[in-house]
Formats: structure tokens, sequence, C-alpha cells
């Protein structure tokens, strides 16, 4: 085994254990967690093998593995880019709102009427 | 200029709403000059630090102070808010800090929401007959903002981003703004058309003058405010 595979296997093992450890509020975080655990359990089969990743690409008519794994890691960071965009649309808005409400409550009205 | 009386009963439902950002130096007489026609103002102040609010209190308005600063499209929804709880508010406006809006076209406006067939009325600085004296490009490109979306297009508007608009209780109730920047123009016309809001519009005028001008938006702005409302669908509710 080398040393690069077992640096890798080790961190890719200690963000699993950071994942798990964290306690999801809802059923959809337990999805995530079911997917990371798989995404692993491939990512260290890679790492072992990375010579199969190239039987994988060839069969989707891509030359090299690691040219296939690149393309898949554009993909992902695109979908996270745009899912954290989302999100922080989504905390700006309740801000905003969370704001709003503090204003209402300590609008000044003018001395006469 | 206007002779009416402030006493007068006439305008006592109409509530303006004025969003302010760090304009202190002519909040004042902005707001002295819209009371005296219309004495219900309330001026939110988006998280100013130069005195804005105290400068629109002492004029005589309501103020409602966002702890920060949040956009404009904010502001409105606020002073909507504010002015809609308010007893005996039926008439809402929005009026820009900057003075460059006049306030005869607002009675003109109230005049016409008055007519009762409409449900919002918003200012259009191309609605024809009206000599104006917007800058050349700018006109080029609010005139072209407009006649590209097809919203605007359907409700027969011909501009695409004016601060001027006049609205009855149920616009007032219905509103939700949630764009806070300066996509709030278009996602206001949107609301109007998916809420099937009545809409007409109304020739008014605008004053650029070097302060408005140096306040106002640049038109590289344009880019995005056509950015959140593409977005807008996708990121609420």
């Amino acid at each position: 085994m080398n040393w690069i595979q077992v640096l890798l296997i080790a961190s890719v093992l200690v963000l699993l254990v950071y994942l798990l450890r964290s306690r999801g509020s809802a059923r959809s975080k337990a999805w995530v967690k079911v997917g990371y655990v798989l995404f692993v359990i491939a990512g260290i089969y890679a790492i072992l093998r990375p010579d199969d990743t190239t039987v994988v690409a060839n069969w989707l008519g891509v030359d090299r593995g690691t040219d296939l794994l690149e393309y898949v890691l554009i993909i992902a960071f695109a979908f996270t880019t745009l899912s954290t965009y989302m999100r922080f649309k989504d905390i700006e808005l309740k801000y905003t709102r969370l704001a709003r409400a503090v204003a209402l409550q300590n609008a000044q009205t003018p001395e006469q009427t | 200029m206007l002779r009416i009386n402030t006493s007068d009963t006439h305008y006592r439902d109409v509530w303006v709403v004025i969003p302010a950002y760090r304009e202190a130096t002519v909040i004042g007489d902005v707001i002295t000059d819209v009371r005296a026609v219309f004495p219900h103002v309330v001026c939110v102040d988006d998280g100013s630090d130069d005195g804005t609010g105290e400068a629109a209190l002492r004029a005589g308005a309501h103020v409602v102070t966002h702890p920060v600063n949040l956009g404009q499209g904010a502001a409105i929804q606020t002073g909507v808010e504010y002015a809609r709880r308010r007893p005996g508010a039926a008439v809402f406006a929005t009026f820009d800090a900057d003075g460059q809006h006049r306030v005869a076209d607002l009675v003109t406006m109230i005049a016409r929401l008055r007519t009762g067939d409409a449900d919002l009325v918003v200012g259009s600085r191309f609605a024809g007959g009206v000599a104006t004296t917007t800058p050349p490009l700018k006109r080029f490109v609010l005139k072209t903002a407009a006649r590209l979306s097809s919203r605007n297009r359907s409700l027969g508007l011909t501009d695409a981003h004016n601060g001027l608009r006049v609205f009855d209780r149920r616009v007032a109730d219905e509103l939700d703004i949630t764009i806070s920047g300066m996509g709030h123009a278009s996602e206001f016309i949107a609301l109007a058309h998916e809420k099937h809001w009545r809409t007409v519009e109304v020739a008014v005028d605008i004053r650029y003058t070097d302060y408005s001008k140096a306040k106002g938006q640049p038109l590289l702005n344009g880019v995005n405010i056509v950015f959140d409302t593409l977005l807008r669908r996708r990121t609420t509710r």
C-alpha cells in the first residue's frame, strides 16, 4: 500500500466520523448520512484499486478514471455551490423578517398627531 | 405650488411610505413637502448611520428603524406593514427619499386610485404626454427593460423601475416583497400579475437633481436586478 493511499483513507474516515457524530434533526439528514457512508465505501475502494475507476470510465466512454472523477467532482461542486446559494437566500429572508419584526416593535411616533 | 390644507380630512386615510438610507441632508425637506398635503408619513430608516431617522422624526414622520441595512425592497415592505396596522389606513403610497418625486404627482395618482377601477397605480416617466427629463441612455434602458418583461407588457406598463406607487388596502394586505435589494420594483409588478391586482399607469415626472443622480442606482445594477428576479421563484417559500 502507498503512503498516499493511507493518508487518503485516513482523511475520509475522519470526515465520516465527524459527519456521523453531528446530530441531524430531520429524516433528510439520515439520507445524507447513508449517502455519505456509500460514498466512503466507494472512495476507499477507488483508493485501493485506482485502475478500476478507469474500467468504469471506459464503460461511459471516458479514457481515464482520473478524468471521470474530475467530471464528477465538477458536477458535485456546482450542485454544492447552488444549494449553498439557495440556503443563503433562505436565511437572508428569515433574517430580514426578524429585523423587520424588531423594527416594527420599536417604531417611533412623532409628538403631535 | 399646491395649496391643500393639512387638516383636510380628504387625505387622512393616506399613508405615505418613504424608505430612506443615508438621506439625512434631504429627508427633512422631503417629508415636510409631503406632509404639507398628506399628514401620515412613515419613514423607514434602513439602518442609516447619519441621523436620517432623527431628521425624519423631527419633520413629523413616524419612523421605523431597521437595526441593520436590509435594502430598499425590505424597507418598503416594512413601511407598508407598519402603515397597514394604523387605524383608518386605506390608501398607501411609496415615495423616494431623495426628493426626485413630486407631491403633485402623488395627488394625481391618488385621485386616479379613488376612481375605484384600480388597485395599484404606478408612476411612469414614459406614459406619454409629459415632457420627460430622463437622460437618454437611462430612458432607453428603462424602456427596453419594461418592454422585455412579459408581465410589464401584459399589464401595459412602460416604466420598469419607478419608486412612485399608490395602492389600496387589498394590495397592502397581500404585499409580500422578498427581494430586499433593488429588484423589488420588478417583484412588485410580478406580484401585481400573480395576484391579479388591477394596475394602471399615470404619467409622472422625475426631478433629476445632482443629488438624486448621485444617489440613484447605476445602470449596471440592472444585471443584478435581472438575476434577482430570475431566482426569486426558486428561493422563496
